[in-house]
């Protein structure tokens, strides 16, 4: 009978380059800067990671294909690496096939490392992308904000919200995330916004606003693992947990069947009823200490805390408005400033989520440490609310 | 039986041009523009073109119409492939069983006309489509007389609406305009010279043809339809002594000429306003002329039309040059996307892409777009059977105005439309601005160029949701 992984895994080593405009940089440049802070945080030589995931997704536009970014740029010493990518959960993904393998007793110590480079498209956003030779024929041209503002449209309607009450609480999304971000130094945006900016910003995708969107930056994250008895084994004491990882992509219900409203995300809600069944979560409202959801949009977290059962649903206009989600509210959000302050790198946000709460949860956040949490959730979602992969994780001490 | 039309629709595009906006933006250059600056054209959208339109016009047509017709004729100066069958294209999109027999017509703006003649001669059943989507060079007299729209007859045996009683055909090459191959813009003669050598030559001529095979005088025809300018009907009413008030609008003030279409589209219109027993003379011009008398029946028309419903006008000549791919604008990094069509793929889901059929399961009864292996809701596995939903009128769910995604006309407006209350989509739409689109308003389909591969210089078709 299969237990899940909790408790089968330590995180004993995390590295997070500076996210933002990396202009002189490239992707191997953002690997290493990652890498360093990594191998130089965990108990380990580089010589002893057995095994590497890497986590890539626009290979066309910056590191190309394959195994080979990764250990040609750290000339790794040909341990199996595999790259995947599975849309904007792609760091996540990584880590979790790394994780994966320790628990699998595979190895003793594995490596998961995720990596963007974004900035070398030459315009702002997202590049285009192909969606198969069928889908392209008939799907919308969509862009990440355009998809994403239906969500706030379709939630507006099905809970009766004035959405000018909405906009106001994604804007207060968007100002409480940037105030986080002010006090991380990697954060690409560092710069306090009012809740009237917000609301009055140039629209992108009406509802959507300027500042109801997150950046496009580069950026890379890193994560070594092993598994609790290697650790033991080595003596450490003060380490990070794996609780549970999951994940749930589309299986085209939403987009193809109106039993799905567009209101809510169904994804997260599978992954994180199942996430908290592995991790053992009864009351995640009580039990989770603090999140980094995927705020690609304002509108998405506000959906997503009541996906994640972290408020009732229909609620997170007036819970975001308490400030249940700030930095001194009861369940801290994007305390590192989430994507809205880091930039989207997608195949790093996963793990740099990670390193987040890694941090915090070893009391090493520096000005932004939160009063000793020892739970803490992680959340993606790739592709747009009609069509997605979503992942939970939940890291805690042992 | 009567031979003669079943049915008739005609299709004019939505958008409107002002022609004072032409002259008040060129008139600089081409101040004799003045005097044609007034009334307003039709404009084709950026996804619109001969075929969308002549689609749209077919199936308005046979709406009512049980059995497919046996062939389907596309008459146009403006097919957008010289080598792929357009008529194929509308086939497709009507759905149309593999054994209905299809055929382009091109080389002349009377080439509806003469098909029609064609028809009749045979007493042949089938639908007749024209459409033209002529674009003229910015300054010319064609820019402000051309309209972009369409028109369709069902033609055969029957209760037909307007009986065909006689055609006559004559060919003459008088070159009172032509397009060479590989060129976009029409090159016109003199019209004064057209007029009198041409209209009040080759017209009259064919006109007595069918007034003596007739047996009638030209004292008995009710209207007289006249596809070219005011001052050339008028003088062929003159011309035969027929008052002034039974020459059919050309509607060239409200829509323009549609070319190829334009005969067809009187030919509706004066259909739809005759009394029974009235005699109406067609006539088609283009290096020759074909004539065609109709008398009314009694039957009752099928179909109705009104050219100002859902009504949009371009706000200024720039923009009408943008839509129209006459001036390029920068659209950004986003619009140099590669449009390249798998056509092998394309082939494979024709009749989802061309035809908007999606799957019903025949084991939960769930319709689902598109068709797939494993139904959505009960998890059958090959249990749907093609269904369309091209006459389906939508709800939306959910929508955006997208202002960073590339579209000619921005903004990008897409969202999801639920049909019958199960199937969900997410569709581009069409013909809607900003502020225009609303959660739970209704749609109806429209087919219409989805993208434009710019480098092979193909296009893609696909359905849009637009106003109900």
């Amino acid at each position: 009978m299969a237990s899940g992984i909790k408790d089968k895994v330590a995180i004993v080593g995390m590295g997070c380059s500076k996210f933002g405009e990396r202009w002189d940089c490239g992707p191997e440049e953002l690997i290493l800067e990652a890498f360093d802070e990594a191998i130089n945080d965990a108990p380990v030589e580089r010589n002893q990671i057995e095994m590497a995931w890497l986590g890539l997704f626009f290979q066309e536009q910056s590191a190309g294909k394959s195994a080979l970014p990764l250990s040609i740029s750290l000339r790794l010493p040909n341990i199996p690496v595999t790259r995947v990518e599975n849309m904007c959960a792609t760091g996540t993904e990584a880590l979790r096939g790394a994780v994966y393998a320790v628990a699998a007793g595979a190895c003793d110590v594995a490596m998961a490392v995720g990596v963007e480079k974004l900035k070398d498209t030459g315009y702002p956003g997202l590049p285009e992308r192909s969606k198969g030779t069928f889908d392209d024929l008939w799907l919308p041209n969509s862009t990440a904000p355009g998809a994403f503002a239906q969500l706030a449209t379709a939630y507006s309607e099905k809970h009766k919200k004035n959405p000018k009450d909405l906009k106001r609480a994604m804007a207060h999304v968007s100002v409480k995330s940037h105030a986080n971000g002010v006090l991380n130094p990697k954060a690409h945006l560092r710069k306090e916004i009012t809740e009237d900016q917000a609301m009055n910003a140039p629209m992108v995708s009406a509802p959507l606003g300027l500042y109801d969107c997150c950046g496009v930056s580069d950026g890379a994250a890193c994560a070594i693992v092993m598994s609790i008895d290697k650790a033991k084994e080595l003596g450490l004491k003060n380490f990070v947990v794996v609780k549970a990882m999951q994940l749930a992509p589309s299986n085209g219900l939403e987009m193809s069947n109106s039993s799905w409203d567009g209101s809510y995300l169904l994804t997260t809600r599978i992954a994180s009823e199942r996430a908290y069944k592995e991790a053992g979560i009864k009351n995640p409202e009580k039990e989770i200490h603090l999140t980094e959801v995927h705020d690609c949009f304002s509108i998405t977290e506000l959906v997503v805390m009541e996906d994640l059962g972290l408020c009732g649903e229909g609620g997170g206009v007036n819970a975001v408005l308490d400030g249940k989600f700030d930095k001194d509210g009861k369940i801290p959000c994007q305390i590192d400033g989430g994507l809205k302050c880091f930039g989207h790198p997608i195949g790093a946000s996963g793990l740099r989520m990670t390193y987040e709460i890694y941090n915090q949860l070893l009391g090493r956040a520096g000005e932004r440490q939160l009063n000793a949490p020892s739970v803490g959730l992680t959340h993606n979602l790739g592709g747009h609310p009609f069509r997605n992969v979503a992942s939970v994780s939940i890291f805690g001490l042992i | 039986m009567s031979y003669g039309i079943l049915d008739l629709a005609p299709y004019v595009p939505p958008m409107r041009l002002e022609r004072s906006e032409i002259y008040a933006a060129i008139g600089w250059a081409v101040p004799s523009l003045k005097g044609l600056a007034t009334g307003e054209r039709a404009i084709a959208n950026w996804d619109e073109d001969a075929i969308t339109m002549g689609f749209e016009a077919a199936r308005t047509c046979l709406s009512a119409v049980q059995k497919p017709p046996s062939r389907i004729t596309f008459a146009s100066t403006t097919f957008p492939f010289a080598d792929r069958s357009n008529s194929g294209i509308i086939c497709s999109a009507l759905d149309m069983p593999s054994s209905v027999r299809n055929e382009d017509v091109f080389g002349s703006r009377r080439a509806a006309v003469s098909a029609l003649v064609r028809h009749f001669e045979t007493k042949a059943d089938g639908l007749l489509v024209a459409s033209d989507c002529r674009d003229a060079k910015p300054g010319s007299a064609q820019e402000m007389n051309y309209g972009h729209g369409a028109a369709a007859v069902l033609l055969g045996k029957g209760r037909v609406k307007a009986e065909i009683i006689a055609a006559s055909s004559i060919h003459d090459d008088l070159v009172d305009q032509y397009r060479s191959r590989g060129n976009r813009f029409d090159y016109a003669l003199e019209e004064r010279w057209v007029r009198e050598e041409g209209w009040l030559k080759t017209v009259p001529q064919a006109i007595e043809n069918v007034i003596n095979e007739a047996k009638i005088s030209t004292e008995n025809l009710d209207k007289i339809i006249v596809h070219g300018s005011s001052g050339a009907s008028r003088s062929i009413a003159k011309k035969f002594g027929i008052s002034q008030e039974k020459v059919a609008n050309n509607l060239y003030s409200s829509v323009g000429d549609l070319g190829t279409a334009h005969p067809l589209l009187m030919l509706a219109e004066a259909v739809k306003h005759s009394n029974t027993g009235d005699f109406i003379l067609m006539v088609g011009f283009g290096q020759g002329a074909d004539v065609v008398l109709l008398k009314r029946t009694k039957e009752k028309l099928t179909n109705d039309w009104d050219f100002e419903s859902n009504r949009r006008v371009v706000k200024n000549y720039t923009q009408y040059l943008s839509l129209r791919d006459m001036i390029a604008i920068d659209f950004g990094l986003r619009a140099e996307r590669d449009n390249r069509t798998a056509l092998s793929a394309f082939y494979r889901k024709n009749k989802e892409i061309t035809g908007m059929l999606g799957g019903r399961c025949t084991k939960c009864n769930t319709l689902q777009f598109p068709k797939s292996l494993i139904c959505v809701k009960c998890g059958a596995s090959h249990s749907q059977e093609f269904e369309s939903l091209a006459n389906m009128i939508g709800r939306i769910k959910s929508f955006t105005e997208d202002w960073l995604a590339y579209t000619p006309f921005p903004p990008y407006i897409y969202g999801n439309v639920e049909f019958e209350g199960e199937a969900n989509i997410m569709l581009e739409f069409a013909d809607f601005g900003p502020g225009e689109v609303k959660v739970g308003g209704h749609v109806r389909l429209v087919f219409r160029i989805k993208d434009y591969d710019n480098k092979r210089d193909f296009r893609r078709y696909f359905w849009k949701p637009a106003p109900s």
